[in-house]
């Protein structure tokens, strides 16, 4: 026997899911995480895992983990002390960023703290024209000069930035040998090593988070990896990636900051198994926690991908799984403004001390006291008993709310929950229009421990006629990493018209992207299966100023075949943009390739046919739903089985959440267990 | 039916389709005025076309409280399926210059118009005298590209195909304007849905009577916030620094009375209607957004969880006589109000800080160079035309922080472009792009540094325009202690043999090897410089903001090889606190100087004087006061000087001086 396991560490829980090769039988719990002591929840889960399913560390084959580490060292800024080299004249790019600035009514808007500070920045003479020929040479004796500065600083690390290094990166070679010599005891990293392409901000920007977390990340998968061992758990780790594919930890090491995003990302990829597992092309995956809602889109069975996602205060410009994160969750609260009127979040409860009803201190109203004071809740222990439900405790703090606004405190729950909803409708309308798509053709899948609470309402809001709550749906993310596949992305900045010229080019730059990819899987992940590379361009009309990416075939470039090459990119404009400009210069700014190795996916088994029935439930409880009370069913997730059909309203309980389904939705179980649930159409 | 509970609710739903519609703009868009520079807007109104919703994430700051309903007004007819538009600055006052287009839609349900929605595109040319059709040196409107009055665009769902011929007929890139029009009418028929989504869920009269309780909650909000500053009159006056090429300064004036929860802004005292294209059309709206966007912004700042609707103007009151530069009568041209807006908010900002010192800001930079670039490419001996980045300022020294440092303030929706791009794209090399030191106004908390931008060209009859160039004489101001920034400038060849110093200069041609040097104004300082902590001082100078010289000459904060001299420091701010000004503002000697010839007095005399004169009048008579003034006969008297007028020009109308 062998076991795969997945798991993924949010803010409260850390999720664990185990799939047994052969059979592909799938056992999950969750754990509450252990901020003081980070690793010990690691070793309580194995432990956990042993206890409940049987599961011995020996049998651990593949050990596929989705941490927060990286990206909490950038939001609580406990990073490592940097310095940075730039090209003399331009030592103020991370300070200018790209202008613009969040919240442009206000007089006192600003930008975030710069994780390294202006003190601590250093232009050294050299240049390197766009074409990457060296106008100047590297002023050693200025490097020089700067490394001794900077060493009488005391820092940990140095970044290396200079302008147009995409092209050329003869320099900031030179450079980090130089500092080698002269400070061995500075670790460095070079913005052409860590993601090589134009725009200085945001090139620089990648290489200073990745320097940022190194540190941190890299003793963290060290202990890791020492914890594993010691259990005698013979597989060794691999990390999930923000592109939604893994890694393994020596890699993880170095290329810190590919992994920021790397829980979120996998809830997406693992969102996309589970559409597929259930025959849905189209998702709108919602995954809210306890402190902020996911969300992203899944067309045609493919998550999307882009560049810019936002980490902490920074925007990441490596390519990464499109999730649209805001901070509305389980956990925000509820309050009213001098005007009378009832406002949710932006503050939030978070894990501690957490909605009023779950009984660790929390005094202010949440979403979560909105429902569980509805009556949703409690009506089975949670989190595997980790949590217990106190529902006087949320009738209290609704209480004392509906008290200042002059309203029921069953008015006020329901208006907590439809100001939550609408909080979130503003995010999915934004996205929606970002892509252009229309939401009818679309099934939301709420997940993560709040998600399957909300995700009828916010269904219901948004017109979407189909919602799929897939069997766990707690542990996602911790699924995603099992079945996401080593995965690599590498650039090239080309930057040239589609113009025959520009062949050579752009062969040598697929020959390099080739040739690197391949040594990243085969040698650095010895990953010895099939690989598949995909390859794409960045490419844009002249005078625009932002890119798109179009995939190409490899045999286009190989047979000088610009006009298939142009032609993709025309019909792609217009799928995106609803118009597109034959005639006009084309440019392909970057060649992308990314190499990837598949992990064998689970092939459940379907559970066994049975005749459709309706589902009986468990009992009739109380809730206030739609501007009533009513008596509704209560349906245990357990005892549903495939082919259960029933009706809302409903609530689902279950060990990792509670799905809340008002009336007009039809429930239906399908062979996975996944529950779907069809708006009536109002016809 | 939208109750106070469930108001927010609402709020989201208006906000969410603002935001679909600003995006389905964004995504469909063609221009880069729309994709890079972000100069448009889109907007949920009520029946009456006053603005409830703006989106928060993209596009320009100026319409939260925008009224369309004189434009709306013009159009005789709707029906269902219609778009109606205009980019007539004189028609319903909507479009306030002509390159900005406006699209407005009516929303029907079972017959009868629940809300309109509607945006405005800035469009890359009109046509008219001049590339791009703005140029400070325009004269009348007629220069100024083609208008349009309100008419109905679309019809039935389908464009009026005579109006899209006229346009492409008489501007110089059709194609941009064709792609921005139908992208803005896609977003509106976009919104169009959300609008029918929301009306259905909220019914017809309680999305009806929801948008008035929308507009209601701004305006409880903005008299909440009038009701937390004292009642009295604030006076400030600011200044453009020239009124046209070569000009002289442009007075704008504002008497700002705060009575419990409701303020008069009075323009009264700004200057005459200008015979350059710096005016900006009000049409006497007492409520117009233009006169109003420095008031967004106090307001905002104040309570950010303010909702940015029409409904915040409701207790505001704007004077701005007719004939003069906030309110110019037909045909000035108004193309490049952009600047003087600048100017405005200034003034706005200025006699808010007189009312609620404490919680107010200095002086932003107030003014952000949008730098273009024509040259050739040496290798392939294409012309070439591009944007470079905008060099815009920082903010204000703040009541709990520094200034923004490069950009900041009413300047922080302008975005820049990589320095990698341009040179991959123009063939021109960059030196510099950074911050400038020592350009914040120093203070017990600092003004925001300046941008500085400097670049090489190659080719020769390389024509570098710099629009917007202000503040290059008079500097942003410093508040309650704090001092002036410095000064903006447009510089080619700085310190070097062929040096040429442009100032407000907008365009320059360059030689092969020239470097184009441009540095933006810096953000006023607040406070006492002499009460910053010395060791904030250190880091400054540490980090390159402030220089050792001014350290210890501003600040009095003596440091000798990076380290504080605590001793001499206290002997020196002991010496220097005897001379600090203790006025509210610091204006620097610039203004100074002006104003001991231009004192209030007179400067109040020459607007009265030339508010009786005939409009068409008025600029050439205070270009000559201005002259005359300077003649040492005149003894600085505005009536003798206007004398001397008289007497050169006889056809000059005669003046009654009314007595102060």
């Amino acid at each position: 026997m062998s076991w795969r396991i997945g798991v993924d560490i949010g803010g409260t829980f850390i999720d664990f899911c185990a799939l047994e090769t052969g059979t592909d039988r799938v056992e999950t719990i969750k754990v509450l995480t252990t901020p003081d002591e980070p690793g010990k929840e690691l070793l309580d889960g194995l432990h956990l895992l042993q206890q409940r399913h049987g599961i011995a560390p020996g049998e651990v084959v593949s050990f596929v983990h989705g941490t927060t580490v990286g990206i909490n060292t950038i939001i609580q800024r406990k990073g490592s002390r940097l310095a940075l080299i730039t090209t003399a004249g331009f030592e103020d790019v991370i300070e200018l960023a790209r202008l613009r600035m969040p919240e442009m009514y206000s007089l006192f808007c600003a930008r975030p703290e710069q994780l390294i500070p202006r003190d601590r920045i250093y232009g050294v003479r050299q240049r390197q024209l766009a074409s990457g020929e060296i106008a100047e040479p590297l002023d050693t004796d200025e490097l020089a000069a700067a490394v001794a500065a900077i060493r009488a600083k005391g820092v940990d690390g140095v970044i290396v930035s200079f302008l147009h290094a995409y092209r050329n990166g003869a320099h900031e070679a030179q450079a980090r040998a130089l500092i080698a010599k002269l400070a061995p005891e500075l670790f460095v990293f070079t913005t052409s090593e860590v993601w090589p392409v134009i725009r200085e901000y945001e090139r620089t920007t990648t290489a200073i988070l990745n320097g940022y977390v190194h540190p941190r990340v890299a003793g963290y998968l060290t202990a890791l990896e020492a914890a594993l061992g010691s259990r005698g758990v013979p597989a060794a780790p691999m990390l999930t990636k923000s592109n939604g594919g893994i890694m393994n930890a020596p890699t993880g090491k170095r290329a810190c900051v590919n992994m920021l995003l790397s829980g979120t990302a996998s809830g997406v990829i693992g969102a996309a198994w589970l559409a597929e597992q259930a025959g849905v092309g189209n998702v709108l995956t919602l995954d809210i926690g306890g402190t902020s809602a996911d969300l992203a889109l899944i067309i045609d069975g493919q998550p999307q991908f882009g560049t810019g996602e936002v980490v902490g205060d920074f925007p990441l410009f490596l390519p990464s799984v499109s999730v649209t994160s805001i901070g509305s969750g389980g956990g925000s609260i509820a309050w009213a403004d001098d005007f009378g009127v009832l406002k949710v979040g932006p503050e939030s409860a978070g894990s501690t001390p957490g909605p009023a009803c779950y009984g660790r201190g929390g005094t202010r109203a949440t979403v979560t006291d909105a429902m569980a004071a509805s009556g949703f809740l409690g009506h089975t222990p949670l989190a595997y008993d980790q949590i217990g439900m106190d529902r006087a405790r949320a009738d209290a703090v609704i209480g004392d709310l509906s008290a200042k606004l002059g309203q029921t405190p069953q008015a006020t729950a329901e208006a907590i929950i439809a100001v939550a909803v609408s909080e979130m409708f503003v995010e999915v309308n934004k996205l929606v229009a970002r892509y252009g798509v229309d939401l009818h053709d679309f099934t939301l899948m709420p997940f993560g421990g709040a998600g399957p609470m909300l995700g009828c309402f916010l269904a219901r809001e948004l017109g979407i006629p189909r919602v799929l709550v897939p069997h766990r749906p707690g542990v996602v993310s911790a699924l995603g990493g099992l079945i996401a596949d080593v995965k690599g992305d590498f650039i090239q900045t080309v930057f040239a018209a589609a113009v025959p010229d520009a062949l050579p080019l752009l062969r040598e730059a697929l020959a390099r992207l080739k040739a690197d990819g391949l040594a990243w899987i085969r040698q650095d992940q010895g990953f010895d299966g099939p690989v598949v590379e995909t390859l794409s361009a960045d490419m844009r009309y002249h005078g625009q100023s932002f890119e798109i990416e179009v995939p190409l075939d490899e045999a286009w470039l190989h047979d000088g075949d610009l006009a298939a090459m142009t032609a993709a990119f025309h019909s792609q404009h217009l799928a995106i943009y609803d118009f597109n400009d034959v005639g006009a210069e084309v440019q392909i700014v970057n060649l992308r390739l990314v190499v990837s190795g598949a992990t064998p996916r689970p092939r459940p088994a379907p559970a066994a046919d049975q005749p459709a029935a309706m589902a009986t439930p468990a009992r009739r409880i109380e809730v206030w739903l739609d501007g009533a009370t009513r008596e509704v069913d209560l349906h245990h997730r357990d005892a549903l089985r495939n082919g259960h059909r029933f009706s809302g309203p409903a609530v689902v309980a279950q060990q990792d959440t509670t799905i809340c389904i008002p009336e007009g939705f039809d429930a239906e179980v399908d062979a996975r267990l996944n529950l779907h649930l069809i708006l009536r159409s109002e016809a | 039916m939208v109750d106070k509970i469930t108001l927010q609710v609402l709020a989201n739903h208006c906000r969410a389709a603002a935001e679909n519609m600003a995006y389905t703009l964004y995504r469909t868009a063609h221009s880069t005025f729309v994709k890079e520079t972000e100069d448009f807007t889109v907007m949920v109104m009520d029946r009456t076309g006053r603005v409830v919703a703006v989106p928060m994430d993209l596009g320009a700051t100026w319409y939260p409280g925008m009224n369309y309903n004189r434009a709306i007004e013009l159009v005789d007819e709707y029906r269902p399926g219609d778009i109606a538009f205009t980019n007539d600055p004189y028609s319903g006052y909507l479009a306030t210059h002509a390159p900005d287009t406006h699209l407005w839609k009516p929303i029907f349900h079972e017959g009868e118009i629940v809300c309109f929605v509607g945006g405005h595109v800035h469009n890359t040319d009109m046509g008219g005298a001049v590339p791009a059709s703005l140029s400070r040196s325009l004269t009348e409107i007629h220069q100024e590209g083609i208008r349009f009055p309100p008419m109905t665009l679309m019809r039935d769902g389908a464009f009026d195909e005579t109006i899209l011929r006229i346009m492409t007929m008489n501007v110089r890139k059709p194609a941009l304007n064709m792609g921005d029009l139908k992208a803005l009418a896609g977003a509106l028929n976009t919104g169009e849905r959300k609008i029918l989504a929301m009306v259905k869920k909220f019914g017809a009269k309680g999305f009806m009577d929801g948008l008035d309780g929308l507009m209601d909650y701004a305006e409880h909000q903005a008299r909440d916030i009038l009701r937390g500053m004292p009642d009295g009159e604030y006076v400030f006056a600011d200044y453009a620094d020239e009124d046209g090429v070569d000009g002289n300064p442009c007075r704008l004036k504002l008497t700002l009375t705060i009575r419990g929860d409701e303020a008069i802004l009075d323009f009264t005292g700004s200057d005459p209607q200008l015979g350059s294209s710096l005016n900006v059309p009000t049409g006497s709206d007492p409520r117009h957004t233009l006169l109003l966007v420095g008031v967004y912004y106090v307001l905002y700042t104040l309570n950010p969880q303010i909702l940015l609707n029409s409904g915040l103007t409701r207790p505001f009151t704007c004077i701005a006589p007719e004939g003069t530069v906030l309110n110019p009568t037909f045909p000035a041209a108004v193309g490049m109000r952009s600047l003087t807006c600048a100017r405005l908010r200034s003034l706005v900002f200025g006699a808010f800080s007189l009312a609620v010192p404490e919680r107010m800001p200095a002086a932003p930079a107030g003014s952000s160079s949008i730098v273009n670039v024509m040259t050739t490419d040496e290798r392939t001996h294409r012309s070439v035309i591009a944007a470079i980045n905008p060099v815009v300022g920082g903010g204000g020294g703040m009541p709990h922080r520094d200034g923004t440092n490069g950009s900041g303030a009413d300047a922080a929706y302008l975005k820049n472009t990589p320095i990698e791009i341009t040179e991959t794209e123009v063939p021109i090399q960059f030196t510099r792009y950074g911050l400038l030191p020592d350009s914040g106004g120093p203070g017990r908390w600092r003004g925001g540094l300046a941008t500085v931008m400097e670049f090489k060209v190659f080719a020769p009859n390389s024509r570098i325009t710099v629009r917007n160039r202000d503040r290059s004489i008079f500097r942003p101001w410093g508040t309650l202690g704090g001092l002036s920034a410095e000064t903006s400038n447009f510089i080619i060849n700085p310190g070097r043999a062929g040096e040429r110093i442009l100032g407000n200069t907008d365009i320059a041609i360059a030689e092969p090897g020239d470097v184009i040097h441009i540095h933006s104004p810096g953000g006023g300082g607040r406070g006492c410089p002499l009460e910053r902590e010395p060791e904030r001082v250190r880091l400054d100078v540490e980090r390159g903001y402030v220089g050792v010289a001014a350290a210890k000459a501003r600040y009095g904060v003596v440091i000798t090889d990076g380290v504080v001299d605590a001793e001499a420091t206290a002997a020196l701010r002991a010496t220097l606190r005897k001379d600090v000004h203790t006025t509210h503002f610091h204006f620097g000697p610039e203004r100074d100087a002006f104003e001991r010839l231009w004192t209030a007095r007179n400067y109040d005399a020459l607007t009265r004087l030339l508010a009786a004169l005939p409009v068409h009048w008025r600029f050439f008579v205070k270009t000559k006061l201005f002259a005359a003034m300077r003649e040492a006969e005149n003894g600085g008297d505005v009536a003798a000087a206007f004398t001397a007028v008289r007497r050169d020009y006889p056809q000059v109308p005669e003046v009654l001086q009314a007595a102060e």
